[in-house]
């Protein structure tokens, strides 16, 4: 909790205004040896003219006169990529993010839960972490409704405090003192709340939330590991017809057909190097089966999950998606993160080298044109 | 690593099943117990697309590109099928404890083909089970009739909502009391706490069922279960009533009695004590484990007093019986448990028929499994000596005409 300016900020904002107005009035030119604006465009050499916190244009669209103007920034030999998402994160904050009395509460806000100030903010743009999802924690059966909140310089910040629901069968929703004990009480509490929302046998503020997952006009998440939880959470979906983003899902190999076939999504936890074959494959596993994927989990373990994915079969392009625009996908987001597309936030990464090459190191992040880590380019202009 | 072979065993499997299935397989030489007919020394079992072709002596004619087994010495019989199963050795997923009515949970919802129980059940030449919630509820939910092997539930399935499983006696109520200075607002201090409790809430249920069908109230948005309790008043579903002293089958005999629905009295351990009773109200009986000594999992509050003569009594009688490994987790392998019977006095035809074609009956299933028979489902087990032989061991065991185990 930090609720006073620290000696770093106050230094930010003397160096800021310093520099002028710098950063808000002045557009800012970016450039490296390469960018990846999306998984399927990189431009090398590559240029982003920053306006207001977006990208205002890239590569050979910048107009003359705009470039003219900006500031410049060169950042040589590096390689920009847009930031990390993640799709599904308590961030430290999981005590404030499960009503514990109680396990069906899908009208809940993590939005409202959310501490800006909360000391482990801080490291995200060092782990090259943009944007994320502030969800409900697994804890409950119908935890509520997730919000996008962004790192700042010296806070955190909501981007949009209404995204998904979150659901959850896993065994941490399971407690011997209060409903449901069981998984076939947790699947039973969902399977009630879809049937009253479907037939409107019940109103109130929950159950409408419910009906905007049946009616298409929220997503449902639901974390599921082992094969019955996936199984049932599977089951669910199709008796109404829902296409969910599965979280976890540490045995999705034994239920790859019917991911397919119901066009699900997933949500992958953090891989780690003494994790058993099969886990550490899942990742190319899915991708050849064509289920979408994202990596989640351990903020500090994000790149690594990706690399270990890379290192048991995963192809790079995909492992960068996963961790960028597909992400952003799942949160319905992609038209502002994920991707360094006209319009789009300008939340980025600079690298040394390729990003999921381990020996490359974290220069730079940005999030919405400001530079929250790394050391100003020396080309700057 | 372990799963990825799974997987891979699976996907093999399946592929060579297909293949497997399509060819004519004739099984030749073994003596064939079908169950519920005479023994055939010598006999040929005929297999094509996961179905038993025919079954028949030495001089039935053989198709000419038949892949021929040769089972001279060995025992051939359907794959056995045990009617009170446990599902999972997990059983905190299988009982609901927030509430004691709960009918309309179904614990087809929750099976995990890859659990090691039923890997334990085929190693047994046990093909089909009947799985129940657990007993920690009064009325627990709905059953499911299952083959041991298959890549998903759905696709193990023989029959949905076979049953619904009711508890009585004091199981239900075990951890219902207010610890002494613990907390009063736990959801835990509520009834049942007693025997009598037990029965309130179960007689509970079915009056307010029994009393919405006199009203011709419309079906119920707000207690799903109820329409699953009506179903047991219209006759339209049994309701497996775990009973295991004497004391709790009479109750569960009344019970049924009283609300005029049919019953089938599960773990029946005291069932020596009540013949008469149980033969009065023709209900079947299942011998959860008949070679228990004591009943588990209660930590013998029930109080009942297992017999191995049990079965020859219910057979003298004449009261329908079936040998199941019930929730006893010291249960024996279920053939085990049909020879212990044996052991005791019963027939071993008899007895051979409580794990096979009667269970099979009783459970509705009878058209695919349970015995075998042109047109039936190809599960069979290939026995080293005669079944109930001490030395038996199921070599091979088959479902829909695909070896799932083999040793």
């Amino acid at each position: 909790m930090r609720r006073f300016p620290s000696l770093a900020t106050l230094a930010a904002i003397a160096v800021n205004a310093a520099f002028g107005a710098a950063l808000g009035a002045q557009d800012v030119l970016v450039s490296a040896a390469h960018i990846t604006i999306a998984p399927d465009a990189t431009l090398s050499p590559g240029r982003l003219l920053i306006r207001d916190g977006k990208v205002a244009f890239v590569g050979d669209e910048i107009p003359s006169e705009a470039r003219q103007r900006a500031r410049k920034l060169d950042y040589g030999e590096a390689t920009i990529i847009p930031g990390f998402v993640m799709a599904q994160t308590t961030m430290g904050q999981d005590q404030d993010l499960a009503e514990a009395a109680f396990a069906f509460t899908p009208d809940l806000l993590a939005a409202e839960a959310f501490d800006p100030w909360h000391e482990d903010l801080a490291a995200l743009a060092g782990l090259g972490i943009t944007s994320f999802a502030l969800s409900p924690s697994p804890r409950n059966v119908a935890g509520g409704i997730a919000a996008l909140c962004k790192p700042g310089r010296d806070h955190a910040r909501t981007a949009d405090r209404e995204l998904h629901l979150q659901l959850s069968l896993i065994g941490a929703a399971r407690d011997q003192n209060r409903a449901p004990t069981s998984l076939l009480g947790a699947i039973d509490m969902l399977r009630t709340g879809f049937r009253d929302a479907k037939q409107g046998l019940q109103g109130g503020t929950d159950i409408a939330v419910l009906r905007q997952v049946l009616d298409g006009s929220r997503r449902a998440f639901i974390h599921a590991s082992d094969y019955t939880e996936l199984n049932a959470a599977l089951d669910l979906a199709k008796e109404f017809a829902f296409e969910p983003v599965l979280v976890g899902a540490a045995e999705a190999e034994k239920v790859l057909g019917r991911l397919v076939q119901q066009k699900v999504a997933i949500v992958l936890g953090t891989l780690r190097p003494e994790m058993r074959l099969a886990e550490l494959q899942l990742p190319a596993t899915l991708a050849r089966a064509g289920v979408p994927f994202c990596f989640a989990g351990d903020p500090g373990q994000l790149r690594l999950s990706a690399v270990l994915a890379i290192r048991h079969g995963l192809d790079r392009k995909l492992a960068q998606q996963a961790l960028t625009r597909t992400p952003a996908l799942f949160l319905g987001q992609q038209a502002s993160i994920g991707s360094l597309r006209q319009g789009c936030a300008a939340d980025f990464t600079v690298w040394s080298g390729d990003p999921l090459d381990l020996t490359s190191s974290l220069l730079a992040t940005w999030v919405d044109g400001v530079r929250l880590e790394g050391d100003q380019p020396a080309g700057a202009r | 690593m372990r799963l990825t072979l799974v997987t891979l065993v699976a996907v093999f499997a399946s592929a060579a099943n297909s293949a497997a299935q399509d060819k004519v397989t004739v099984y030749k030489g073994a003596r064939i117990l079908p169950a519920g007919a005479a023994a055939i020394d010598g006999g040929v079992l005929i297999v094509q697309n996961g179905k038993i072709q025919s079954v028949g002596g030495a001089s039935t004619p053989l198709p000419a590109d038949a892949s021929i087994v040769d089972c001279t010495g060995k025992t051939i019989t359907p794959g056995l099928v045990d009617a009170s199963f446990r599902g999972s050795n997990n059983t905190n997923d299988l009982n609901e404890q927030s509430d004691e009515v709960t009918p309309h949970l179904r614990v087809l919802d929750c099976l995990d083909p890859a659990d090691p129980v039923f890997r334990a059940a085929r190693r047994g030449g046990v093909t089909s089970v009947h799985v129940m919630p657990g007993t920690r509820n009064v009325i627990a939910g709905l059953g499911c009739a299952v083959k041991t092997w298959g890549s998903d539930p759905a696709k193990m399935v023989l029959a949905r909502d076979t049953s619904l499983r009711i508890v009585m006696g004091s199981e239900p109520s075990l951890g219902n009391r207010a610890i002494r200075g613990g907390r009063v607002e736990s959801m835990y201090y509520r009834r049942p706490t007693t025997r009598m409790g037990v029965v309130w809430e179960a007689r509970k249920a079915f009056y307010d069922a029994k009393e919405d069908m006199t009203l011709n109230a419309p079906p119920s948005g707000s207690a799903p279960g109820r329409e699953i309790l009506k179903q047991v008043l219209q006759g339209k579903l049994t309701a497996y009533t775990t009973a295991r002293s004497e004391q709790d089958i009479r109750t569960a005999l009344r019970l049924a009695a009283e609300f005029g629905y049919q019953t089938v009295i599960d773990d029946a351990q005291d069932a020596h004590y009540v013949i008469g009773e149980l033969a009065d109200a023709k209900v079947t009986v299942l011998l959860g484990a008949p070679s228990a000594t004591a009943v588990s999992g209660t930590a013998g509050r029930d109080g009942a007093d297992p017999r191995g003569a049990t079965a020859v009594l219910l057979a003298r009688a004449g009261v329908p019986f079936v040998i199941t490994t019930g929730s006893n987790p010291d249960a024996l392998d279920l053939v085990r448990e049909a020879m212990f019977a044996a052991r005791n006095g019963l027939l071993p035809e008899r007895a051979l028929d409580a794990v096979t074609i009667e269970p099979a009956r009783l459970l509705g299933i009878d058209a695919r499994v349970g015995s075998l028979a042109a047109g039936k489902d190809a599960d069979f087990v290939i026995w080293s000596h005669h079944p109930l032989d001490p030395a038996a061991l199921a070599e091979t065991v088959c479902i829909d005409g695909l070896e799932v185990q083999s040793q």
